[in-house]
């Protein structure tokens, strides 16, 4: 029993994206959370069970609707190059790279999540017409979140132009 | 303080010393399938606790026993702030535990390796 929840769930599950992929894991405080998604400490409690159950909640939600569509998208490419075209633009991997080397050593439920998210982008990387291209997936999914991590410290525009380069060199050997 | 260990599907919390008196509890089993996560939370002391009944609440001293807020009951036993450990329940007398411990993080592991693996 209790009040009834006075917040948007879902609204505090994006905002709590954005912060779990801006700081570290134990940089961030019960306080932190409070006050940046305006949530009371009870409420919080009583939904998310804990700060992990909250960041769970996060990489899950994160997973499915920012990373997975851009799967979707880089699955049904014409070729690797057009597939790393598509993996370059735009969306913002921040949560689900930050848990990769953070979380994901630590805490088994993250790395089950990584992983599968990890074995999608080779198979959607791969393509289900290109068996020519598959021995390659694993090191394009390397390169693409090499790229995303390279762009959150430099400006955009280079790890697209590293891109670029790659993609003219693989349709160049053809 | 509090000891805090892992027994045979249940959380057991040991309450120590003079706490007993104060918190009017010795010691909680509860569950692991009652227990939805524990998380280090040195800001908690500074919400409004409630309504204590029954226990001690010397504020800035002591900090232990059963408190009531919305609608809740949680228990309490607490005097240094940065050893603090909340632990969320369902289904039990409690709707949360909020403890001191000697190693925070270390019980926070424990607790959530637990409930992830029962």
């Amino acid at each position: 029993m209790g009040r009834p929840r006075t917040f948007d769930e879902a609204e505090v599950v994006r905002s709590a994206v954005d912060l779990f992929a801006g700081r570290a894991y134990d940089g961030i405080s019960i306080d932190d959370l409070v006050t940046r998604l305006g949530v009371h400490r009870n409420s919080l409690y009583k939904t998310f069970g804990s700060k992990r159950g909250l960041y769970l909640t996060a990489l899950r939600w994160h997973l499915q609707h920012q990373v997975r569509p851009l799967l979707a998208g880089i699955g049904e490419s014409r070729d690797a190059a057009q597939a790393l075209e598509r993996a370059l633009a735009g969306t913002d991997l921040g949560l689900f790279l930050l848990a990769t080397v953070e979380r994901a050593p630590v805490d088994p439920d993250v790395a089950g999540e990584i992983n599968e998210v990890l074995t999608e982008f080779d198979a959607a990387v791969e393509g289900p017409d290109a068996p020519a291209d598959s021995r390659l997936a694993g090191a394009l999914t390397a390169t693409i979140l090499g790229l995303h991590l390279r762009a959150r410290i430099s400006a955009d525009t280079d790890a697209l132009r590293a891109g670029t380069a790659l993609i003219d060199h693989i349709r160049d050997s053809r | 303080m509090a000891q805090v260990h892992i027994e045979d599907g249940m959380l057991v919390v040991e309450i120590e010393g003079l706490d007993k008196l104060w918190a009017l509890k010795s010691r909680l089993e509860i569950p692991l399938v009652n227990v939805r996560g524990a998380t280090a939370d040195p800001g908690i002391v500074k919400e409004p606790k409630g309504v204590r009944a029954p226990g001690a609440h010397v504020p800035g001293v002591v900090t232990a026993g059963t408190f009531h807020i919305e609608g809740e009951r949680v228990f309490w036993d607490v005097h240094d702030p940065t050893k603090a450990v909340v632990i969320e329940l369902a289904d039990e007398r409690y709707a949360r535990l909020v403890i001191q411990v000697a190693d925070p993080d270390d019980t926070v592991t424990q607790v959530e390796h637990a409930i992830t693996h029962r």
